[in-house]
């Protein structure tokens, strides 16, 4: 028996090094080297807040489901504790997340699905999706006015039985920080949609108005911008995480001596399980497949390595991902994109061995 | 109790498809019944859960819609393991007299007792659908569900006790000690701080909710306030260990060990039975550089409990510290005796041995041989071999040893510095010289990209 454990009651863990609240938004990352295992521990989650962090209380707490259904509901968190949960062991990534970068995270995340809650509250048949709103408010751009964050999501993805409004992750509640005391999660979706500190879901009929999407500017943000030829740009609002994987180790000019070594990363996409992951150790020349550290599931991101046998000189190592859906990383960015999101083209590592 | 007598017999009453009709006039249904009830209570008074469960059943046939068969039914059905049988039965009693609590309550009792979380869930949803301010029942489940281990559920039910206005003062501790455990650490400050200052509560209580608020502002990084609530939780009740243990934390976490050690000194003065004090004791008095006081208590307590692992390593770094290697090699043999599988136990015995003057080459070898049947691939088994085989002048087998270790961890400057001296020693300059600048070249720059 631990110390701590002998504290108070029995059982829950307490969650120690929170930073404290009232501050300035949050934009938190680790490097990926520090993850063990599968998992990330909820201390090394992503955060990237675009609003500060609220306080909010269990006594007041509430989440209201309205909009387009029948019975307008207002649940506390003793009624989301008490619902039916589901649990799944998830990735989420950050929209922006740079290539090689650590905006990313894999967790298992436990709450209730959306689709029983709009059951409960008995949904316009012509509901065709939802807002979803969180307790953070601020100026999404310079001019709009202060609003909640929030995010649009179609009624097909809120139906999916894994899209939930989470209140645990490891096992833990969620850290303030990752949206305590719920927020949502859409699997395989990226992570702007996953609205933390989640306070409202508003069924939207069609053509439904979302006032507060548009008026605060979210609707000019997470889209996919495509230059297409004749000078028009095409537009779509980001969903599904695309196919990527990153080297967790080696770091980016390092100094490696001679011999074997293990790289080692992550790969992860939002359309099925990864089905294989190769390594060049030559800038992209020529690949080799590298080991996964298990059978990859759908949604999760899966753990891999490769053995190499660094002779001295220098190496550009690189890493690509395929996925179920047959999609393989890009070597490069499209030149057509002209939005900042979606970066999974395979990102150059170089090491000096001697 | 006394409700069920309430039960309504019906002038005609509709027969369950296993009851064989009965041709007994209303008084002598409600005679039978009663005699049934009494002998259905003996049976469950001398732990005759089937044969109870046998009367309450007949009951249920002469009066199908008396509650208290149906109920007195469930609670003997559960009590012979008979869950599905139990769960109906208490759900009819539910449906016959909505006005109860006691049925659902005892629904919820079944369902945990039969492991089901999803319908212990729907159980304690139909208790917030019947009675949602009904707060005793609320804080009543919350205790239990706690008592079982379901702190989400017993934190459900005391926050709905909380909003039903059930204000009792342990009620409120629980919610608070609940909320700090899921991290709504203001709220467990609120409801703690709260008790802390109202008249009329018992000093325990009190001693609770300071403790609680200590631990939530420890969470929340405000370690001063953390220390002020948790002094005035000891003050209240300084019998009770662990607020020591979370104020002696607190400060070890700071690296505040000498004070860390003075909290546990006077925590074990008046608490002088407790072993709970003497590892954090012992450990504390290690780091605030107290080795011979540390080194008692960690016998002590190795004395009562001489499975505590840390211990023995504690002793083993107070031992190296004081400059005692054959007690810090003793004292970890004794760890390897007790817990001949515990991790790298032989690495450390032989680093502690070739700490020894002169180092006694062979059986270092001998320790590490048992090192590598438990970890064949230890990088610091064979760089230790390697450097015995160095001080004994056997260079080849120290060269091969130590590339072994090279091998499986690569990126550890020590090795090639032992490798390099021991190319030197076979008068192999350019290897030696490869080796120490490879050495270099890895070696980590501080604050500096790699």
């Amino acid at each position: 028996m631990t110390r701590r454990s002998l504290l108070l009651l029995p059982g829950a863990a307490v969650l120690l090094g929170q930073a404290p609240r009232g501050g300035d938004p949050q934009n938190l990352s680790f490097p990926l080297e520090a993850i063990e295992g599968g998992i990330t521990p909820p201390d090394l989650f992503f955060v990237r807040d675009h609003f500060s962090e609220p306080g909010l209380s269990l006594d007041s707490w509430k989440l209201r489901i309205e909009g387009r259904v029948r019975r307008p509901l207002e649940l506390s968190l003793a009624d989301l504790l008490e619902a039916p949960t589901r649990k799944l062991e998830a990735v989420l990534e950050c929209a922006g997340n740079v290539a090689g970068g650590s905006a990313v995270s894999n967790g298992v995340w436990e709450g209730v699905p959306i689709a029983h809650l709009l059951d409960e509250a008995g949904t316009d048949r012509e509901a065709e999706g939802v807002l979803l709103e969180g307790a953070d408010t601020g100026r999404l751009m310079q001019n709009s006015p202060r609003l909640p964050y929030c995010q649009l999501v179609t009624m097909a993805k809120c139906r999916q039985p894994e899209s939930m409004v989470a209140f645990k992750l490891n096992d833990r509640f969620l850290p303030r920080r990752n949206g305590f005391p719920a927020r949502a999660f859409f699997p395989g979706w990226y992570g702007m949609d996953a609205v933390k500190w989640l306070t409202r879901i508003v069924v939207l009929g069609p053509g439904g108005a979302p006032n507060n999407f548009q008026a605060s500017g979210m609707e000019q943000v997470y889209n996919r911008v495509t230059a297409e030829p004749g000078g028009q740009r095409k537009i779509v609002r980001l969903s599904e995480i695309q196919v990527k994987s990153a080297i967790a180790w080696p770091a980016d000019k390092m100094k490696l001596p001679a011999g074997r070594h293990l790289v080692r990363g992550f790969a992860w996409t939002g359309g099925g399980p990864v089905r294989r992951v190769e390594v060049s150790t030559e800038g992209g020349r020529t690949w080799t497949a590298a080991q996964l550290a298990g059978i990859p599931k759908p949604l999760s991101w899966v753990a891999w390595r490769y053995s190499w046998n660094a002779s001295p000189g220098d190496h550009v190592l690189m890493s690509r991902a395929t996925d179920g859906a047959g999609r393989t990383q890009p070597l490069t960015r499209d030149p057509a994109r002209k939005d900042g999101y979606e970066l999974n083209f395979c990102l150059p590592v170089r090491c000096e061995v001697r | 109790m006394k409700i069920f007598w309430l039960a309504v017999f019906a002038a005609a009453p509709v027969f369950a498809a296993e009851c064989a009709p009965s041709k007994l006039g209303p008084q002598e249904s409600l005679a039978k019944f009663q005699e049934l009830d009494r002998e259905a209570q003996a049976a469950m008074d001398r732990g005759q859960f089937a044969a109870a469960a046998a009367r309450y059943r007949e009951a249920t046939c002469l009066a199908p819609k008396a509650a208290r068969a149906f109920y007195g039914l469930g609670v003997a059905e559960a009590a012979s393991g008979h869950y599905p049988a139990a769960r109906q039965a208490l759900e009819k009693a539910a449906a016959l007299l909505p006005s109860s609590n006691l049925p659902l309550a005892m629904l919820v009792r079944v369902n945990v007792s039969a492991g089901d979380a999803d319908k212990t869930k729907q159980a304690l949803r139909a208790v917030a659908r019947h009675f949602p301010k009904d707060g005793e029942l609320h804080a009543t489940l919350a205790r239990f569900l706690a008592e079982n281990k379901l702190l989400d559920l017993a934190l459900a039910e005391s926050l709905r006790a909380a909003q039903a206005g059930e204000s009792g003062p342990e009620a409120a501790v629980a919610l608070a000690v609940l909320e700090n455990n899921v991290g709504a650490y203001e709220d467990a400050i609120r409801h703690a701080a709260a008790l802390e200052g109202q008249p009329g509560l018992s000093d325990a209580v009190k001693a609770s909710a300071a403790g609680v608020a200590g631990l939530s502002y420890e969470s929340l990084g405000e370690r001063e306030a953390a220390i002020q609530h948790l002094r005035l939780a000891i003050r209240l009740a300084p019998l009770a260990e662990n607020s020591y243990l979370a104020l002696a934390d607190l400060y070890e976490k700071a690296q505040r060990f000498k004070e860390a050690a003075e909290v546990l000194e006077q925590a074990r003065s008046r608490l002088p039975d407790t072993h709970n004090l003497l590892l954090p004791l012992g450990n504390n008095l290690i780091w605030a550089e107290q080795l011979q006081a540390g080194v008692e208590v960690l016998r002590e307590l190795l004395r009562k409990a001489p499975d505590t692992s840390e211990a023995y390593l504690r002793l083993a770094e107070a031992y190296r510290k004081m400059g005692r290697t054959e007690q810090e090699v003793q004292v970890l043999r004794d760890l390897a005796r007790r817990q001949p599988t515990y991790p790298m136990v032989h690495v450390l015995i032989a680093q502690a041995m070739l700490r020894t003057d002169p180092p006694d080459y062979p059986h270092v070898l001998e320790e590490l041989a048992w090192a590598e049947k438990a970890a064949p691939a230890d990088a610091d088994l064979f760089y230790l071999r390697g450097k015995v085989y160095a001080g004994t002048n056997r260079y080849p087998e120290a060269v091969t040893a130590l590339r072994r270790a090279i091998e499986l961890r690569p990126m550890e400057p020590s090795y090639y510095y032992q490798l390099g001296l021991v190319y030197r020693k076979l008068g192999q300059s350019a290897l030696a010289r490869e080796t120490l600048a490879r050495m270099e070249y890895i070696k980590p720059v501080p604050n500096g990209p790699r």
